[in-house]
């Protein structure tokens, strides 16, 4: 007990760091689904191809590769680019926060793009036909009827990527991002009780996890009140 | 006349829902041979009582007895009673995995200890009873829904029952349908089988029913044979219930 | 920048040898995960609260926990505890690929739990009863019955978490496991070229994913024989 008290500042930074991380890839897994999920119902077969080919690779490839991937391809691009000034210069990377961050929401993004596009189709036609003959334009159409019709129908599978995305902020420690289990890896070194850290680290998760599902299952009550009188 | 016990009895048979009254105080006596048909209204507990008497729902007051065995909550009982009591549902419920003849089999393998063979065989000439024999080897989704209730007819006659509960079988079924499935039920009748039947068909009722149960909200309102029971029923509820089962 | 096809070919060896560790690793996994979840969603349903609820929360931890940080627990914090380093046990968890093992089989039981529990919950009740009426016991309604179809209603999920473990199985190589990624990792920190060894071990990924994605359908097929 007395290893995790010595250590709470760190772990509480290091909690700080993965929760930013996760508001910050999320905002980007929402533009990638919108982008992916507008491109695969769309009538260009370019931009359907484009999605379906990300589709393919973010989910099929481990999470893990996809990070190293992004992580230590930008920094090789950016050094060999930074030596054609400066020889001198060794290494050179994107910050490993927004390389995590980016690499993360790409997988995750794959994912809702599939989720977004379901819901999107899931919409009744009637509706948005009604919406139409009523004069919207077409971004009307979409901005105040097909979008909030698609949340609705997107809430449960999305709760479940946002659980993916926190459990995935786990990752960025091994390129360095300064996350809980960065913190409990630097611990171990120390006080030699990797067992606590670790654990303590899977508490912090398990925390998180809960305050996430709980807050969607009061969005999916706020995003459904609508029904709750005709049952 | 010192006559034999009845197949069926119930005996002041009480079931709650929580605490929804769902029969109540429900007297019932069922001779070897009878067939009964239960009516009324949407909600009155029909299928309540007729699942309290396999076992499907367990009651909470009175006795049921079913050939001799006295229904308790022991899952072993149940059992026992259900092996003597068949079955057959609203929707089918066929095993949508197996082919009609597995469906067949099943029971009397598992149950009955049959071997494949005799199981088959009996399958096979219940089959040829219900019409159906063309189609041991599809599967149920295949079949149409009256040819389904058929199938799902002879897989409870299969285990040899002495009681044959029915809970409204024609009543998912497309109007063209429901000839065939009554039909296979007259001819079981007929044959001496003992039954209690859910059913709004009314000429079904009268021509085969020894007596007919009117229940309405968990009571049974009254009982008597067809032809009192259409001409003059006694109480009003039952006249405005059969009013409107005929004018539809 | 220059890609160099040439180190593909030559790292390819060792790549392979990769793949077979990824490939036993994922395999049993696998196999013993899902025989795992059996037993625990058979106690998940049990009506008997003392088999439900310790399953409820072991699904509840794996679930809401990193694969990574439960293999640190089990390979880097399970020596801290003494009967572990001094116990009959330890031959087993100062094996790097045990560990991995034993994180991912209880990882794959954890959420196959759940999903054959949706399973069983989507067979319809009427079938469950049906069966009854015919004087079937409760075990053999389970077995005939509920079962077959809880499978078939649960292969679409299960087919999506065969390929999560697959990719679950390139975080064996931050316990110094040498699978794919963990070659992967080592050859180009020795050349410093990631693109081309890593999309070179990507590929490898993709096409297992493919082939197990096509082998589920083959399988979806053969058992959808029957309608609905
Ligand atoms: N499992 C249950 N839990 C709670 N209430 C139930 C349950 N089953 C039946 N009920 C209630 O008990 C009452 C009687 O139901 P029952 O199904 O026996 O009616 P029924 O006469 O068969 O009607 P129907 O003609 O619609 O089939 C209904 O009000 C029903 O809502
Ligand atoms: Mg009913």
């Amino acid at each position: 007990m007395q290893e995790i008290i010595n250590w709470s500042d760190e772990f509480l930074a290091g909690a700080m760091v993965i929760i930013q991380l996760f508001f910050v890839s999320l905002l980007m897994v929402i533009v990638w689904g919108l982008l992916g999920a507008t491109a695969k119902l769309s009538n260009s077969r370019i931009a359907r191809g484009i999605a379906n080919g990300f589709t393919v690779l973010c989910r099929g490839i481990p999470e893990f590769l996809l990070l190293l991937i992004v992580y230590f391809g930008s920094a090789v691009t950016l050094t060999n680019i930074a030596r054609s000034w400066d020889p001198e210069i060794r290494f050179m990377d994107i910050p490993p926060f927004w390389a995590g961050a980016f690499a993360i929401s790409l997988v995750i993004g794959a994912y809702a793009t599939e989720t977004f596009r379901g819901a999107f189709l899931g919409i009744d036609k009637g509706l948005v036909e009604a919406a139409k003959a009523l004069g919207l334009t077409r971004f009307q159409v979409f901005w105040r009827l097909r979008l909030p019709m698609m949340w609705r129908l997107a809430l449960p599978g999305f709760g479940n990527h946002l659980l993916s995305l926190l459990k995935d902020t786990a990752l960025v420690s091994v390129i360095g991002v300064q996350g809980i289990l960065f913190t409990a890896q630097q611990a171990t070194t120390v006080n030699h009780k990797p067992f606590t850290m670790y654990l303590t680290v899977a508490f912090i998760f398990l925390a998180l996890s809960t305050v996430i599902v709980v807050t969607m299952k009061c969005i999916e009550k706020y995003a459904y009140r609508h029904l709750e009188a005709a049952r | 006349m010192p006559s034999k016990p009845p197949i069926i009895s119930l005996k002041s048979v009480h079931k709650y829902f929580g605490t929804y009254h769902a029969l109540r105080n429900i007297n019932l006596d069922v001779e070897e041979g009878q067939k009964i048909v239960v009516c009324g209204p949407s909600g009155s507990g029909k299928s309540t009582m007729i699942r309290c008497v396999n076992g499907l729902e367990q009651h909470d007051e009175g006795d049921i007895t079913v050939n001799g065995h006295m229904m308790t909550t022991d899952e072993k009982t149940g059992n026992l009673i259900r092996q003597e009591v068949g079955m057959v549902f609203q929707s089918f419920n066929l095993f949508p995995h197996m082919k009609v003849i597995e469906n067949l089999m099943m029971a009397q393998r598992m149950v009955r200890k049959k071997t494949k063979a005799e199981a088959r065989d009996t399958g096979m000439k219940l089959l040829e009873r219900v019409g159906i024999s063309a189609q041991a080897d599809k599967f149920p989704g295949q079949l149409s829904g009256g040819q389904q209730q058929r199938v799902a007819i002879a897989r409870a006659l299969c285990m040899n029952p002495k009681v044959m509960l029915f809970d409204e079988p024609t009543s998912a079924l497309d109007p063209e349908m429901i000839s065939e499935v009554l039909e296979v039920m007259t001819e079981l009748a007929r044959e001496g089988m003992t039954m209690i039947c859910v059913t709004h068909e009314m000429g079904f009722a009268r021509s085969v029913a020894d007596r007919i149960v009117f229940m309405d909200e968990g009571e049974i309102v009254e009982a008597g044979e067809p032809e009192t029971f259409f001409a003059n029923p006694e109480h009003n509820r039952t006249r405005k219930f059969l009013d409107q089962i005929i004018s539809h | 920048m220059t890609f160099d096809g040439s180190l593909i070919i030559d790292s390819l060896p060792r790549l392979m040898d990769g793949l077979w560790i990824t490939l036993r690793l994922y395999v049993l996994a696998l196999t013993c995960g899902t025989t795992l979840a059996i037993a625990l969603v058979l106690m998940r349903i049990s009506s008997k609260k003392y088999l439900s609820w310790p399953v409820m929360g072991y699904i509840y931890f794996f679930r809401g926990t990193p694969i990574l940080v439960q293999l640190f627990i089990i390979y880097y914090g399970l020596p801290q505890l003494e009967f572990i380093r001094t116990g009959p046990l330890w031959t087993f968890f100062r094996e790097p690929f045990f560990c991995a093992w034993f994180a991912l089989t209880l990882n794959v039981a954890a959420y196959t739990a759940e999903i054959f529990r949706g399973g069983i919950l989507g067979v319809n009740s009427g079938l469950v009863e049906a069966s009854k009426a015919l004087g079937m016991t409760y075990t053999q309604t389970f077995r005939k019955v509920t079962a077959p179809i809880a499978f078939k209603l649960s292969l679409p999920a299960y087919s999506n978490e065969m390929i999560s473990v697959l990719k679950a199985t390139a975080l064996a190589s931050t316990v110094t496991i040498f699978d794919v990624t963990g070659v992967a990792r080592k050859i180009v920190a020795e050349t410093f070229a990631p693109y081309e060894i890593f999309l070179s071990a990507a590929i490898i990924y993709l096409v297992l994913a493919w082939v197990i994605q096509n082998g589920v359908r083959h399988l979806e097929r053969r058992i959808s024989r029957y309608a609905n």
